[in-house]
């Protein structure tokens, strides 16, 4: 089982940078989520950093069973909540990096995708964080966004942790 | 009474990428405002830090060009220190910068601006994209963008170091040069590369040039402006990407003047308007006229087709031979409708295409002679490339340390900002008649601002691909009185 865990964003855009920040704290936990059992039962997870959207997103999620988006939102809560949701949920809400202006929506990548014969994630799952300020370059992120990056990497460890159990659930019942 | 009519992406973004259409006592269009977001800040964001960061740190800005800020940072960077990169490092950027230009064109063409061709500008916003294309032309099309796409990434990460964000062009040249087995590698793409671009034209040939309405539409007076046209030229007065002066040519298509990039604070002035933060750049000795075309007006357009325009031809042979045609085809230079953008940017696809083949067979493209050693103190230098979407300046002054004291880019997008506010007015006006809006406003106002490829936050921030949008039309006191919607 191949995990990938996706921090989107611009690092050097305020909140936007968010979902670079939650990954990061992922890479640092993963060691004491993957034990050496684990890997040894072929469970792999990777994190990465993109600014990306629509096809060059789908690319880097090619050879992966799952993926974890971490991305930045724009809802009318307020700052540093979190949400969780499938892709499949995603014209409800309306987070930054997953379409792109200059190609296709992500939804629309990944059915291309498979319809070249791509081997892609069933299952994409999003953590997001509502933010504030998106329009001024800065590397600091406000306060409840910063704030929110524990519980955000905790709830992406959460689902990794989820998504494992339940593999092996599966495999032990085949 | 007045109306207001506001064209707003309803999914992301509030309040940004918005259109707004007040229509006169006659219901007839009296001002359309397309307001584009700008992120603020970043002059100041790299006050003090090192020059050497600024071709990484403005990758940043851009999530869909970072390659144009790259280059465009590292040939400002050469210019600071003064220092002229060895010959192969110069190929090196441009190489890498040809296989993004494949990428970029290809994404653009296929996913973007394609779609209204090939479903048509009728078709259910549903169909008009990626999808819908590989469902009417074959499967075959969908695995041959994926693979371009994949070539494209591959160069770059061979030669930028990295997949997504290059890292190796710094000031003076590269970081590393390319063994012998990676250059047979990169030529075997080259000419997969020419192959897809020659289809790619083809294919457009048949649906688009074979379609008499879609010709019709093309060149219909909806999109048509007569403005100045800007480009980079080489010696030869050919387009190109990465290096050479900038020439403007007037909406007569004689040259209206030519410049080093070190010179275009003498002939580019920034308008501003008080409804956007955004601002308008002109011809400064032309001057600003306000919303308007014409040679008296200081307008001007830096996308694909004024590259064209703005030049004598293309370098390579295929690329000059759709040149001729393209300009055979719409009845000579220049060539004034925007729509024509497309099949000048599949052109410049060819073009790239040829490019990345020519400087990946040249002999010295493997030699280990990439760096120059900066040996000058810094000072202040400019840097000018062609992003996709129009020409990209980087302005830096420095310390004698090399620490950045002041900044000031004008990105692609930027100057177009005059021109997209013209199409999509325009689009609007032939639209909306004595108070009645016809039901494709949705559709042609999209089509005349897609032409542009406007890059809306010019960073990582990313409108859904369908730009999904809202009319909503009000009257006198506000209250909405029709409701059109578009959702991708």
């Amino acid at each position: 089982m191949k995990t990938l865990v996706v921090g989107l964003g611009n690092p050097i855009l305020g909140d936007d940078g968010v979902g670079w920040r939650v990954a990061e704290e992922v890479r640092r936990q993963l060691i004491s989520i993957l034990t050496p059992a684990l890997k040894g039962a072929g469970h792999t997870v990777d994190v990465e950093c993109l600014s990306l959207g629509g096809l060059g997103l789908m690319e880097h999620l090619i050879g992966y069973q799952r993926a974890i988006l971490v991305d930045s939102f724009k809802v009318d809560d307020d700052p540093g909540s979190i949400l969780i949701l499938k892709l499949s949920d995603l014209p409800n809400y309306s987070a930054y990096h997953t379409a792109s202006a200059h190609d296709t929506s992500l939804q629309n990548a990944i059915e291309l995708g498979r319809t070249m014969g791509a081997d892609l994630p069933e299952d994409v799952e999003i953590v997001g964080i509502s933010t504030r300020r998106v329009y001024d370059f800065s590397e600091e992120l406000s306060q409840p966004v910063a704030d929110a990056v524990p519980f955000a990497a905790r709830i992406v460890t959460d689902l990794i942790e989820q998504v494992i159990k339940r593999a092996e659930e599966y495999q032990r019942q085949e | 009474m007045t109306q207001r009519i506001t064209i707003d992406p309803v999914t992301r973004l509030e309040g940004h990428g918005k259109i707004e259409i007040f229509l006169d006592d006659a219901g007839n269009v009296a001002n359309s405002y397309f307001q584009i977001p700008e992120l603020r800040g970043f002059e100041r964001f790299v006050v003090g830090r090192p020059i050497e960061e600024m071709p990484l740190l403005t990758n940043r800005i851009c999530g869909v060009c970072p390659e144009a800020h790259h280059m465009a940072a590292s040939k400002a960077a050469d210019a600071v220190y003064k220092v002229d990169p060895p010959r192969a490092a110069k190929m090196l950027r441009e190489l890498l910068y040809s296989a993004f230009y494949c990428t970029d064109h290809t994404t653009h063409f296929y996913a973007l601006g394609g779609p209204d061709f090939v479903m048509g500008p009728d078709a259910p916003v549903a169909e008009r994209n990626i999808l819908g294309v590989i469902h009417k032309v074959g499967l075959e099309i969908g695995g041959k963008v994926i693979q371009m796409r994949k070539y494209g990434h591959t160069v770059v990460e061979m030669l930028g170091g990295r997949k997504v964000h290059p890292c190796s062009s710094i000031p003076g040249g590269m970081t590393k040069g390319i063994t012998e087995e990676q250059r047979k590698e990169i030529e075997e793409m080259g000419h997969w590369a020419v192959d897809f671009a020659q289809f790619s034209l083809e294919l457009f040939n048949e649906i688009v040039l074979g379609n008499q309405a879609y010709v019709d539409l093309i060149l219909g007076d909806v999109y048509t402006h007569h403005t100045y046209y800007m480009g980079l030229v080489d010696e030869n007065n050919k387009v190109n990407f990465y290096d050479g002066k900038v020439r403007v040519v007037d909406p007569n298509g004689a040259e209206f003047i030519k410049y080093e990039p070190k010179e275009y604070m003498n002939h580019i002035a920034e308008h501003v308007e008080p409804w956007t933060y955004l601002k308008f750049p002109y011809l400064k000795n032309i001057g600003w006229k306000g919303f308007v075309d014409g040679i008296d007006s200081g307008v001007y357009m830096a996308t694909p087709l004024s590259r064209l325009n703005a030049s004598d031809g293309m370098a390579t042979p295929l690329a000059q031979e759709e040149y001729d045609r393209f300009y055979k085809t719409l009845g000579g230079k220049p060539v004034h409708q925007r729509l024509a953008t497309h099949w000048a940017r599949l052109i410049e696809l060819l073009y790239a295409a040829e490019r990345w083949l020519e400087l990946v067979t040249d002999s010295e493209i493997t030699s280990p002679n990439v760096h120059t050693k900066p040996t000058e103190i810094p000072t202040e230098g400019i840097g000018i490339v062609e992003a996709p979407r129009g020409t990209l300046t980087h302005h830096y002054w420095t310390d004698e340390r090399g620490i950045v004291t002041r900044a000031n880019l004008i990105v692609g997008t930027t100057n177009n900002y005059a021109p997209i506010q013209m199409s999509t007015k325009k689009a609007a006006e032939s639209l909306i008649k004595n108070g009645v809006v016809n039901e494709g406003l949705l559709n042609m106002v999209e089509m005349a601002f897609r032409a542009y490829d406007p890059c809306f936050g010019c960073a990582t921030h990313s409108l859904p691909g369908q730009m999904p949008l809202e009319i909503t039309i009000r009257d006198a006191d506000g209250n909405p009185v029709e409701v059109l919607k578009q959702f991708c």
